[in-house]
């Protein structure tokens, strides 16, 4: 038999004792045993497969657990930040309402006083304070109808107007700060001043300056109808107004924004809206898209 | 061969007999194919928690498979194809033997020869050869662990003996 048919068969326990014993007469008998012997020195690790079962056991065991528990754990979690958010969000938390160029909207406070906002305003208030403090702040414009109760506090960054239940607009915009009173009474502090506003007074302040004040006999706004109207007024704050209302951007040149303008305009049609401010002082529009250019003579 | 009543093995008793039967051979082979220090241990269980977590999916016939190509992977993203050396016990001299110290000294010699010969074989070569010579298995039973045919398992260990003799003799 072939030597290499001997090894191959000793390698896998095949050998007859007959074939043994040639194998054993093989010149390299003792290399190959030695190298056999040799290598049992190389044995791996021990590995006891009861352990080691037991072993995998607990981790599936606990990974199982782990699962168990993740799932009402996650669940608890999240009642807790639904439950905070609801907290803070109704509770604690101011509640702030605006609006975006050319959009108005009507907000009812907790004790059913009624706000209009006009185009990009806002208004926040705490509704939880509610009962001891009535009291909103206010950025831009707004018509309040308050109902009767505790004084009720606008805040703008201008100035303060306290109310005991009445109707009136607060304007603070960059150009002016415009408080109407419509009904009943409005004091304005404004520069360490305390100004008492009667039904139909109108206060306001431009340029950081001028104050004045002046009568009024409408019920309410104009805007409140979709229309602005301005009573002596510089054309700036018609421009800044017409921007807010429709949402676009006016240039304008060769015009003296300080001239005084008498007039409205109305909110729903732009070419109308544009004539009327445009006419009675002589000017000239061009409008592309969001662009409108005034020109003057 | 038997036929398998079960879709697949996420019942215990056929999990817990599936690691018995293959745990051990498992170790064996990731432990001679990629040595000792990326804890061959660790990718057994790793590897039998993986078949255990897709238990749903794996079936009785497919299972040995599976495991062995994992415990495989396990490995492979660890290492990148690095040397293997094998650590071998020392022999302590005993004082019940009557081997001298000579004699001992040549015996690890004759290891550390026989070490380097086993990190040159390739890593085919050294699986095949060690889970034949070490754990004693039959060529046909290597042949159904690496999934390869007899011929091959039976080429592969003969090739990695005579290589080893080789070596040794020019050590």
């Amino acid at each position: 038999m072939e030597r290499e048919e001997l090894i191959r068969k000793w390698l896998d326990n095949e050998l007859n004792p007959k074939e043994l014993q040639l194998f054993k007469e093989l010149d390299d008998y003792a290399d190959l045993i030695r190298i056999s012997d040799g290598v049992q020195k190389f044995k791996s690790d021990s590995f006891d497969t009861n352990i080691e079962l037991d072993k995998l056991k607990k981790i599936i065991d606990t990974k199982n657990q782990r699962k168990n528990w993740l799932k009402p754990l996650t669940a608890i979690a999240a009642a807790i930040v639904v439950l905070f958010g609801v907290y803070y969000s109704f509770l604690l938390q101011e509640t702030e309402v605006s609006t975006l160029a050319s959009q108005k909207q009507e907000v009812i406070l907790p004790d059913n006083s009624n706000v209009a906002l006009n185009s990009l305003s806002s208004l926040t208030y705490n509704e939880k304070k509610w009962d001891t403090q009535r009291e909103v702040s206010l950025q831009g414009e707004a018509f309040f109808k308050v109902e009767k109760g505790a004084t009720f506090n606008v805040k703008t960054e201008t100035g303060l107007v306290t109310v005991v239940g009445t109707q009136f607009i607060v304007k603070d915009r960059e150009e002016l700060f415009e408080v109407i009173c419509y009904e009943g009474a409005v004091r304005v502090d404004h520069n360490g001043q305390s100004i008492l506003l009667k039904q139909g007074d109108r206060y306001i302040k431009m340029d950081g300056v001028t104050t004045s004040q002046t009568k009024t006999n409408q019920q309410s706004p104009s805007w409140i109808e979709n229309t602005s109207t301005f009573k002596s007024l510089p054309y700036s704050a018609v421009i800044a107004e017409f921007e807010r209302q429709y949402d676009i951007e006016i240039t304008a040149t060769n015009i003296d924004s300080k001239q005084l303008f008498t007039g409205s305009f109305i909110h729903n049609d732009i070419d109308i809206a544009l004539k009327s401010i445009t006419l009675p002082l002589n000017l000239e529009y061009t409008r592309t898209n969001r662009m409108i250019t005034l020109k003057g003579e | 061969m038997s036929k398998n009543l079960h879709k697949n093995i996420c019942e215990e008793t056929l999990y817990s007999n599936f690691f018995k039967k293959y745990a051990d051979d498992l170790h064996s082979f990731l432990y001679y194919k990629f040595g000792d220090h990326l804890n061959p241990k660790d990718k057994v269980q790793e590897a039998f928690i993986k078949v255990w977590e897709n238990c749903k999916n794996i079936t009785p016939e497919k299972a040995k498979n599976y495991l062995f190509t994992v415990g495989n992977n396990l490995m492979l993203n660890e290492v990148k194809h690095q040397k293997v050396v094998l650590k071998f016990q020392q022999e302590k001299p005993k004082s019940h033997t009557n081997e001298n110290p000579e004699f001992l000294m040549e015996e690890n010699e004759y290891s550390q020869k026989l070490q380097k010969a086993i990190s040159s074989l390739t890593e085919a070569q050294r699986v095949a050869f060690l889970l034949n010579r070490i754990e004693g298995k039959k060529h046909k039973e290597i042949a159904q662990l690496l999934d390869i045919s007899t011929k091959a398992v039976e080429k592969r260990i003969y090739g990695a003996l005579k290589k080893l003799k080789e070596q040794i003799h020019e050590l």
